[in-house]
């Protein structure tokens, strides 16, 4: 199994997202994609086909993992529902990523190809 | 949903087990809690929503499989290629190329959906009708709470209850929460400008609890007020009665009227649209001790009906138990009237929806064999296309797209033309449930405003629209994915799809046709056979119409003959009537109860196994007033009188049966009762309940001695008999002003809606087998053309060697030829199958029999032929010198 973040680069839009949402904390599926909706102004709106599929590959990419029974906080307890969390290697493949988009949006600055929102 | 929940589970069992087992739950509940979140926001939201997580789930589909196949679990890195990444925008572009590859091809995409519009409309209408009335029909709260209890006696069940009995079963029972008694039974109201009748139900206030009825207006009934002891002229009007008959009046609460000559004060009405078993709502309801049950109340006499409610942990079984005890304690109480006796319990949903039940799922199944004739046609037509797609393809699959990503597309094109079939298919299912309703709507236990297009329905043609795409999808998804695409783009020999898959659906489809044929000529043949049946009397300008005496007027026997006596008179001075007499019950109008008789000398060992006698009471000429022949003997007279030596006259059935080849005349049977009757005449049968029942053994008695409140009238006339309903009404009138009469019926009427049933199921079967067989000749068409115009060089080359055409031609038909006949094959063992199954429902012909079958095998293959001969002419035509040239 690859440890070297850089293999999994470039993410999937879902992916990333997923992993934004992790990285404040541990949710349960349902969770993740409720916050992706309100996050993106519901651009992203993810089913529950997408959402798990994605899930999967990501547990077994080692991305991600899954919280263990019994451990659980905050206030959305509910022990129905597995819990996931973001594992170190996916700490450190969001921030490769997120350096990646940067430098993305910088190269277009200096092109002079974003048009950005004046401020007020 | 419900139904909602099951469809995600179904779609779940696609995917791989350990997907499944690990996220299945999660992703259900996921489902489901967007549903709720978007119902709030109304109905169509719901649907909508439905929708894009069926598509997003079945999105995922392929990816869940490929990467089962992972051996290494890679870097979740995606390729770089100008491909989208993750499944929501897989699905746009899919679903942006499908709809682009399907405007590419209007004539394959306007005639692929207009079938599949058809197949799926015609399977949505019929859903909703069995909605309606096998899944929706007890619109009770609890419905599944609530059974029938029945009297037995001896081995004979679904009798009428002991009012007694019930008040022991009500004290006694511990599996019941409530239990009511309800009577139907038509009144008389008189004290406005005519007298009128009205449909009333004699209830007990606890029925109003069992069926859970709600007051739109006053209250319901007390119990004090439907005690025998403390009993009170009350009434309750049910909604759509108190709108219709009493005007909408806002202050009828605390009026008065006049109901089988007492004064009834309005208590109450109902709330629109309350349901009330077996008979439908009443106009009014009235306290069960107003009864007009001649022999009352006492221990043993039957007369009522019981609903009740099924406490939350006792079952059907554990009430019947209960029942079956209470009556042992009861038969050793009383045991001059109970002895031998005992309750039924029976699920009201059971006896509601139990006539119509085989006839809606043989049209269910019916129409479900047209869809998939429809779709294999579709299917087909695929595959037919495949062959030119096969380029497009080869081209996607060089340039990176893998095999389950087409496969993918494939299915979601196929999805996606489904789809549009279903929603052009809803305005078909809409006009179409209208016709049925229009059509059979009077033989369903439903309201016509039950059968719509309703949540469940819509949902119904979604699931429906999309198995039926991916259905129809498998064939080419799976033949895309066989081939290794990027070499075919390297040869040139033509894309050879495999005839052998199209050849099998063509001879599925002349299969399944040939059944629905064979289904359909059994029925026709049924129908033809009920409609010639002999009724034993001539029906033609006859009326017939019925009334009751109010009892409070009419209480002696003396009274009631003396009002039937001049009423016949009256009947027969109407000019233009040729004869008329009085009956209790007329034939085909469904009144009249079979007693148990005893002939002298004959005694039966059990009380519960005489044999049983449909007793009519009439007047003398009612026999030549319905032409049936008197045998032998003679007519009731006007010597037979009230208090005389009883007689009987019984019909040529009863008379075999007993005596066979003596003559009846002067025995004396016991009918009913212990009076002895003397049999003084034989008539010819006649049908009483419905044309094709066996015959029954008949017996009538002189009204004159047997004088009932309720009769019935039959005249003869001249001319268009319901023409003369008012003069019938007015003759009676002139014997008593306040007695209304209902239910003109020509005679004419009974009798086609005695086969009306028949009727529409025949009809509908024939239309669909009509429509299959049509769809499955375009689909042999579309085969043996395409076959042709692949084999272009073969048959130019025949041609240029000097083959005549005639040979090319014979050379086409052979090839259907061989297709029909394994059809007929494959098709003679499916229509044995579906004659089994229709059994139930034929009269006067055999489920195997041979007529039919090679009556509808010689249609199918005449049309089947048929249609290869376009395709043999082609070919015969074709020019060698540009097949040959082609490439």
């Amino acid at each position: 199994m690859p440890s070297d973040p850089r293999t999994h680069l470039p993410l999937t839009p879902i992916v990333l997202h997923i992993l934004l949402v992790l990285a404040e904390g541990e949710r349960h599926g349902y969770a993740i994609a409720q916050e992706i909706e309100s996050a993106t102004n519901g651009q992203v709106r993810a089913g529950p086909g997408t959402m798990y599929g994605s899930i999967q590959r990501m547990l077994t990419a080692a991305l991600i993992e899954e919280m263990p029974a019994g451990r659980r906080g905050g206030t959305d307890d509910d022990g129905r529902r597995r819990y996931y969390r973001i594992s170190s290697l996916g700490e450190r493949v969001l921030a490769l990523e997120l350096q990646r988009l940067v430098d993305v949006v910088r190269i277009a600055r200096d092109k002079q190809l974003l048009r950005e929102p004046r401020p007020v | 949903m419900r139904l909602f929940d099951a469809l995600f589970a179904a779609v779940l069992l696609i995917f791989p087990r350990t997907f499944r087992s690990r996220f299945g739950g999660e992703m259900r509940d996921f489902a489901r809690r967007r549903i709720d979140d978007a119902r709030s926001l109304g109905a169509l939201a719901a649907l909508g929503e439905a929708i894009r997580l069926l598509a997003d789930t079945l999105a995922a589909l392929p990816a869940a499989w490929l990467s089962l196949r992972a051996e290494r679990p890679r870097g979740i890195a995606s390729p770089p290629s100008p491909y989208p990444r993750d499944h929501m925008d897989t699905l746009r572009q899919d679903l942006r190329f499908a709809l682009r590859a399907l405007a590419r091809r209007p004539g394959f995409t306007i005639v692929a959906a207009l079938t599949l519009a058809l197949g799926i409309g015609a399977n949505t209408a019929i859903f909703s009708v069995v909605n309606a009335v096998l899944i929706r029909a007890l619109p009770y709260p609890d419905p599944d709470r609530l059974v029938l209890v029945w009297g037995t006696q001896g081995s004979q069940v679904g009798e009428g209850v002991v009012y007694a009995d019930y008040l022991d079963w009500r004290a006694r029972s511990r599996t019941f929460t409530d239990m009511g008694v309800f009577r139907p039974q038509s009144v008389n109201i008189t004290g406005g400008d005519a007298p009128d009748r009205l449909v009333g139900s004699f209830v007990t206030a606890s029925l109003f609890r069992t069926a859970g009825t709600t007051m739109a207006a006053g209250r319901a009934f007390t119990d004090a007020e439907t005690d025998l002891p403390t009993k009170a002229p009350v009434a309750v009007l049910q909604y759509e009665a108190w709108q219709s008959r009493f005007g909408a009046d806002p202050a009828v609460i605390g009026k008065t009227f006049t109901i089988n000559g007492t004064a009834f004060t309005v208590v109450g009405i109902t709330s629109p649209n309350t349901p009330m078993p077996l008979f439908g709502a009443p106009d009014v309801y009235l306290p069960i001790p107003y009864y007009p049950n001649a022999r009352g109340f006492d221990r043993g006499e039957r007369g009522v009906m019981v609903l009740g409610r099924l406490a939350a942990s006792a079952t059907i079984a554990s009430a019947q138990r209960d029942l079956d005890a209470i009556g042992r304690q009861l038969a050793d109480e009383y045991p001059a009237t109970n002895a031998g006796t005992g309750a039924a319990v029976e699920s009201l949903r059971d006896r509601t929806v139990a006539g119509t039940r085989a006839s809606l799922l043989i049209v269910a199944a019916a129409v479900a064999l047209v869809l998939l004739i429809a779709c294999a046609n579709v299917a087909n037509l695929q595959l037919a296309r495949g062959a030119s797609r096969m380029r497009e393809l080869s081209v996607r699959a060089a340039l990176g797209a893998g095999r389950g990503r087409i496969a993918q597309q494939l299915m979601t094109e196929s999805v996606v033309l489904s789809l549009i079939g279903g929603v052009l298919g809803l305005a078909i299912a809409f006009a179409l449930s209208r016709a049925l309703v229009a059509l059979v709507g009077a033989q369903l236990p439903v309201a016509p405003t039950d059968v719509r297009l309703d949540g469940t329905v819509l949902l119904f043609a979604l699931a429906v629209s999309v198995a039926t795409g991916l259905l129809f999808g498998l064939a080419p998804a799976w033949q895309a994915t066989r081939r290794d695409l990027a070499d075919m783009l390297r040869s040139r020999t033509p894309a050879g799809t495999s005839a052998r898959t199209r050849n099998v659906l063509v001879v599925m489809q002349l299969a399944l046709s040939l059944a629905l044929l064979a289904s359909a000529g059994l029925l026709t043949r049924s129908l033809i056979a009920l409609q010639h049946v002999d009724a034993g009397f001539d029906g033609d300008h006859l009326l017939t119409a019925q009334f009751r005496l109010p009892a409070t007027v009419y209480d002696s026997p003396e009274k009631i003959w003396a009002m039937y006596d001049r009423t016949v008179t009256e009947l027969r001075a109407i000019p233009g009537v040729t004869d008329a007499a009085l009956v209790r019950a007329s034939p085909l109008s469904g009144n009249g109860d079979p007693v148990p008789v005893t002939v002298e000398d004959r005694p039966t060992a059990k009380a519960g196994d005489a044999p049983r006698m449909v007793l009519n009471v009439v007047t003398p000429g009612y026999f030549a007033t319905m032409r049936i022949p008197l045998l032998a003997g003679r007519d009731v007279d006007a010597n037979d009188r009230l208090g005389g030596p009883g007689v009987v006259v019984v019909n040529k059935a009863f008379a075999d049966a007993m005596w066979p080849g003596a003559s009846p005349i002067g025995k004396r049977i016991q009918a009913g009762s212990d009076e002895w009757l003397t049999i003084v005449g034989v008539v010819g049968n006649s049908k009483h309940f419905a044309l094709n029942e066996t015959q029954a053994l008949q017996g009538y008695i002189p009204h004159a001695q047997r004088p009932q409140i309720f009769t019935s009238i039959v005249v003869r006339t001249t001319g268009d008999p319901l023409t003369y309903a008012k003069v019938v009404r007015e003759a009676v009138w002139r014997v008593d002003r306040n007695q209304p009469v209902w239910r003109f019926r020509s005679m004419q009427q009974d009798l086609d809606t005695a086969v009306a049933a028949q009727k529409a199921i025949m009809w509908l079967t024939v239309s669909f087998a009509v429509v299959a067989l049509l769809v499955a000749s375009v689909g042999i068409y579309g085969v043996l053309s395409y076959t042709m115009l692949q084999r272009t060089r073969e048959v130019g080359i025949r041609i240029a060697l000097g083959a005549h055409p005639r040979s090319v031609t014979r050379m086409v038909i052979a090839e259907g030829a061989r297709l029909v006949a394994f059809a007929v094959a494959a098709g003679l063992a499916a229509s044995a199958g579906a004659a089994r199954v229709l059994s139930s429902q034929l009269f006067g012909v055999r489920p195997n029999d041979a007529v039919t079958f090679a009556v509808v095998t010689v249609v199918l293959a005449a049309v089947a032929i048929l249609a290869c001969y376009l395709p043999a002419r082609r070919a015969s035509r074709v020019d060698p010198m540009v097949a040959l040239r082609a490439d």
